[in-house]
């Protein structure tokens, strides 16, 4: 196909300096695209779910959370509430979620293994344990590649992780750098997603629309999936540039800042929220350092204070919005912590029998899977792991867990083989 | 004891011939051609069978770019495309060839290549890359290289570069293990840990644990070098449950037995108690050395042919991939009886190039990049079928690679005048060096190519927005592209240049509309207009890809 310049350029204002916005070359050079993209109808998906992860970075205490065990010589000093749904209960660290169980369910038999930081980000991150030569996708990317618009004006994958303890940037392995995060350190505000002030936004749309017009020249006639992803990426530039708003927590009202708190972690959430209303498949918002292997009641009171308050303002929120049945949830950590108390009060890294919760889309709110013994030292019920856990997410996005990615002749399955989804938290 | 010996001094006889100079000159003396040609002959052989008309040979300023950023790792400057272009005698792709491969960039970019394969996605080590850069440098052979990187504490005692391949990995006997299997032999073997491979009948759980084992004992110091204990055994599950002990098994399935050794409980216990030393405390004496070492009969078995050829055909399958965009087993990590090479004859002989040229990688590349295969477009005629990518009919386009990729730009972005030609200047090491170090910044913002390679948003919003982007490529001063071109006179003249400068060829004609309207769109702000138009050439797709 050849493109005649004249077409696209008496029409254009790309000559003049007055126009902003979408010009007369894009749409022209989006049908090109479209053109030379048979499978593009197929990559049209909804991203009408959304997950939103909080990340308990460093491990939190299950007892101090979700599975307590008062009086008992591992139940440590807290007591247990009563919550909103009857024989449901949990620590008295958490009373706002205790009120708000409805729309999440509690998984207390988790069994991963492996207590070690590294290895069991690793194992949480991706579902699976690690293979040489193989690089496993994280979840985020898994839900990106699964959910997101192929052309989308928003970011696929956001990750925020502003402290520095167990700091570690999501990958997309091997589906691709496409569904790599954007990651946020420092500041909330990608990083780039501004226009430099020494080029007016007239010229950046149409500086772009000239390299679309210079590249698609060459890549429509290689037919390459792997040079057309060069012009899918420059072309979600100027979207995603128009999505800093989302990043912005100060057009929100005073009321929904306060409803929110004033914490950071807080303020992440709320723009958690902003982006999955906006259609993000999939924010990751991490919580630091619950590695309290020392002091652990006092990390846990502070620590909890906030997941507590935060984490009820986000369902009450999403709820209030008509966006909990399309988002999910999910409270993790790489590991859970020692039912023994040690020497410094504190409590040590424990893979054995931990928690973690699913809130909103696809979940059956109000329940309970899975058990622990009454010093929470192994699971007596309903043992899980990584895998399930992975497979159960997916499910609950309507997502089939055993769906394969061909790596070379070898199939893998998004969830790790062999895993099942819980089918009794599922909706 | 005896059988140790014979080992050893085996391997000593293959590391003394790696002092003999090869020179590609000689090698190649009698037919400097006769690999291009049979690779030729054979590829022609399926464009036959199949009734595929391969691609159209590429001109010369294609095959510059092309073979220079393959060699070099980096675009021709300008000037030296001029005077490539200029040439007119006979055997100029030889001669530019031949140029390149005894160039400072050769050495520059087989090091990075090197990096890239063994060690750059795991970590960034300034220490193995200077390792590296001493050995592309030396024009080390392949052979060579595999020993000083699995057996540091023999090969290069002392040094902290050469140890890092298993440095990285000593705390992860799958690592070291599947690692040293896939990027040395080809060979990736992780399904058979758990299970017989399901698809291969080659790989049993006996060849994987069988291979761990050479790796076993293996440790590194407190200090950061590379050892091993003197013993310690391997067992594993079977799928039927049955507990067994791994034999020292090579890929092939041949195994060797360690010798008996006897030793009093007081040797042992001063033994292990030095390792223990040596482990925790990086002022200690480096530990004793067992006098059967496995991975030392790993690497003697590996380098044996008489026993396996793996070696040989690992890498020239990788350097067939490198340079063709797949490899003739594909993907390079399945050489195995179920996924035959494409070509089995042609990687035969490509194994036995290198093999015959004592593992001397030079000869090898240099008979592919002289084919008419390596030289074949890779664009289609409008309607046609897509080939399979396997014949070969057509190039691959392949993302460039962080260091060809931020080299490149940076070169595309000069004031021309400014870069040398093929004559280079006396201080051109320093000069290249420091081009490396400049685009460093950048290549470690930009992924590695792997086989699902995508352009991330990341990188097109870096190239879109950043400051960084902005001042070393966009500058508008004298030494800079953006600035020459504000002092070309004639506006043809400009955009000629910036298309030559940039993509090496010059504008078609409706491009040349294009930017002719663009520029005289804002003649109240040329200076932008001409940064603008000089950032979508930067960041176009043609120029982003080798091709």
């Amino acid at each position: 196909m050849k493109i005649d310049p004249s077409v696209c350029l008496t029409r254009r204002r790309l000559l003049g300096a007055a126009a902003i916005g979408a010009s007369g070359m894009a749409a022209n050079m989006a049908q090109v695209e479209l053109l030379s993209q048979p499978a593009f109808a197929e990559q049209l998906q909804q991203a009408d779910k959304s997950v939103i992860l909080l990340w308990l970075a460093g491990g939190a205490s299950q007892l101090e959370t979700w599975d307590p065990k008062p009086g008992r010589p591992t139940g440590g000093p807290f007591a247990k509430i009563q919550t909103c749904i009857p024989g449901i209960e949990i620590s008295e660290l958490l009373p706002k979620m205790s009120s708000r169980l409805h729309e999440t369910a509690i998984i207390r038999s988790l069994n991963t293994k492996i207590a070690d930081h590294g290895q069991a980000y690793e194992v949480m991150d991706t579902g699976r344990i690690r293979e040489p030569g193989v690089q496993f996708p994280h979840l985020g990317a898994i839900i990106a590649h699964e959910l997101a618009n192929s052309h989308s004006d928003v970011p696929d994958y956001v990750e925020m992780y502003t402290s520095t303890e167990g700091r570690r940037k999501g990958a997309a392995g091997y589906l691709g750098a496409r569904y790599n995060p954007m990651f946020l350190t420092e500041s909330m505000m990608p990083e780039n997603l501004k226009r430099l002030e020494s080029i007016r936004d007239a010229d950046h749309q149409e500086r772009a629309d000239l390299q679309r017009y210079l590249s698609q020249q060459f890549s429509m006639k290689l037919r390459n999936p792997i040079v057309d992803s060069h012009n899918t990426a420059f072309q979600r530039v100027r979207g995603l540039m128009s999505s800093d708003y989302l990043f912005d927590i100060e057009r929100e009202s005073r009321a929904m800042r306060d409803h929110y708190g004033p914490t950071q972690f807080g303020e992440q959430c709320l723009i958690a929220r902003r982006l999955a209303e906006a259609g993000v498949p999939f924010v990751k918002v991490a919580r630091a350092w619950w590695d309290s292997h020392g002091q652990n009641f006092e990390t846990h009171q502070e620590l909890c204070a906030d997941l507590d308050f935060v984490m009820a303002a986000l369902l009450d929120d999403l709820k209030q919005r008509g966006m909990l049945e399309r988002t999910l949830v999910i409270t993790l950590g790489e590991f859970g912590r020692t039912p023994q108390i040690n020497g410094s009060l504190g409590r040590d890294h424990f893979a054995s029998a931990w928690s973690c919760t699913l809130s909103g889309c696809g979940i059956r709110g109000g329940s309970v899977y899975g058990k622990t013994d009454e010093d929470g030292k192994t699971v007596v019920e309903g043992e899980t792991n990584a895998g399930d856990l992975f497979a159960t997410i997916l499910a609950a996005l309507g997502i089939d867990p055993k769906k394969e990615i061909m790596l070379g002749s070898r199939p893998i399955p998004l969830a790790d083989f062999g895993s099942k989804p819980i089918q009794e938290i599922l909706a | 004891m005896t059988f140790q010996m014979t080992q050893w001094l085996g391997l000593v006889c293959v590391l003394t011939c790696f002092t003999k100079c090869v020179c590609v000159s000689e090698c190649v003396a009698d037919d400097k051609l006769a690999l291009s040609v049979s690779i030729d002959q054979n590829l022609q052989q399926t464009f036959e069978n199949v009734g595929v008309t391969p691609a159209p040979l590429v001109g010369d300023s294609e095959f510059a770019r092309r073979v220079t950023l393959d060699l070099a790792g980096r675009i021709p400057t300008p000037r030296e495309l001029k005077e490539f272009l200029a040439d007119t005698e006979i055997g100029k792709r030889e001669r530019l060839v031949d140029e390149l491969m005894v160039s400072e960039d050769y050495a520059f970019h087989a090091r990075n290549e090197l990096d890239i394969q063994l060690l750059a996605r795991l970590q960034w080590n300034n220490d193995w890359r200077a390792y590296l850069l001493q050995a592309t440098r030396e024009h080390r052979t392949w052979n060579r290289v595999f020993c000083e990187i699995l057996l540091p504490e023999k090969m290069r005692p002392e040094d902290k570069g050469a140890v890092a391949f298993l440095k990285q990995r000593a705390n992860d006997l799958d690592a070291m293990t599947n690692d040293t299997s896939t990027l040395f032999f080809g060979v990736n073997i992780a399904c058979a840990k758990c299970h017989d491979h399901p698809l291969v009948a080659d790989w049993h759980q006996d060849h994987y644990f069988g291979f761990a084992k050479f790796f076993k004992r293996t440790f590194a110091t407190r200090s950061g070098l590379m050892a091993e204990r003197f013993d310690g055994d391997l067992k594993f599950t079977t799928t039927a449950g049955e507990e067994k002990r791994a034999a020292f098994m090579f890929l092939n399935g041949e195994s060797i037995v360690e010798p008996e050794l006897s030793r009093s409980a007081e040797e042992w216990t001063e033994i292990r108690a030095k390792i223990k030393q040596a482990e925790s405390n990086d002022k200690a004496d480096p530990p004793p050395t067992p006098s059967f070492s496995p991975r030392e009969q790993m690497v003697s078995f590996a380098l044996d042919s008489s026993k396996s050829n793996l070696l040989a055909r690992n890498a020239a399958n990788r350097i067939w991939a490198r340079l063709m965009g797949r490899g003739l087993i594909h993907p390079v990590d399945q050489m195995h009886s179920e996924n035959p090479a494409s070509h089995p004859e042609l990687l035969n002989d490509l194994a036995n190039e290198l093999a015959d040229h004592d593992y001397d990688t030079r000869p090898l590349i240099r008979g592919i990049v002289l084919s008419d295969a390596y030289a074949r477009g890779s664009l289609l005629p409008d309607s046609a079928q897509l080939p399979s990518p396997e014949w070969f009919a057509v190039r691959a386009a392949r993302p460039l690679t962080p260091f060809q990729y931020a080299l490149s730009l940076w070169i595309a972005s000069k004031n021309p005048d400014s870069l040398p030609g093929r004559e280079k200047p006396a201080d051109w090491p320093k000069i290249r060096e420091q081009w490396e170090q400049r685009a460093e910044q950048f290549a470690r913002r930009f992924e590695i190519p792997e086989e699902h390679f995508q352009v991330s948003v990341e990188e097109a919003l870096l190239l879109s927005n950043s400051p960084q982007v902005e001042g070393e490529f966009l500058r508008n001063q004298s030494d800079t592209l953006v600035g020459y071109l504000q002092s070309v006179g004639d506006e043809q003249e400009i955009i000629n240049a910036g298309f030559f400068n940039v993509l090496g060829r010059a504008p078609k004609e409706d491009e040349r509309a294009v930017v002719r309207l663009y520029l005289g769109g804002r003649l109240d702000r040329r200076d932008q207009a001409v940064q603008q138009w000089v950032w979508a050439l930067l960041t176009s797709a043609e120029f982003r890809f080798n091709h």
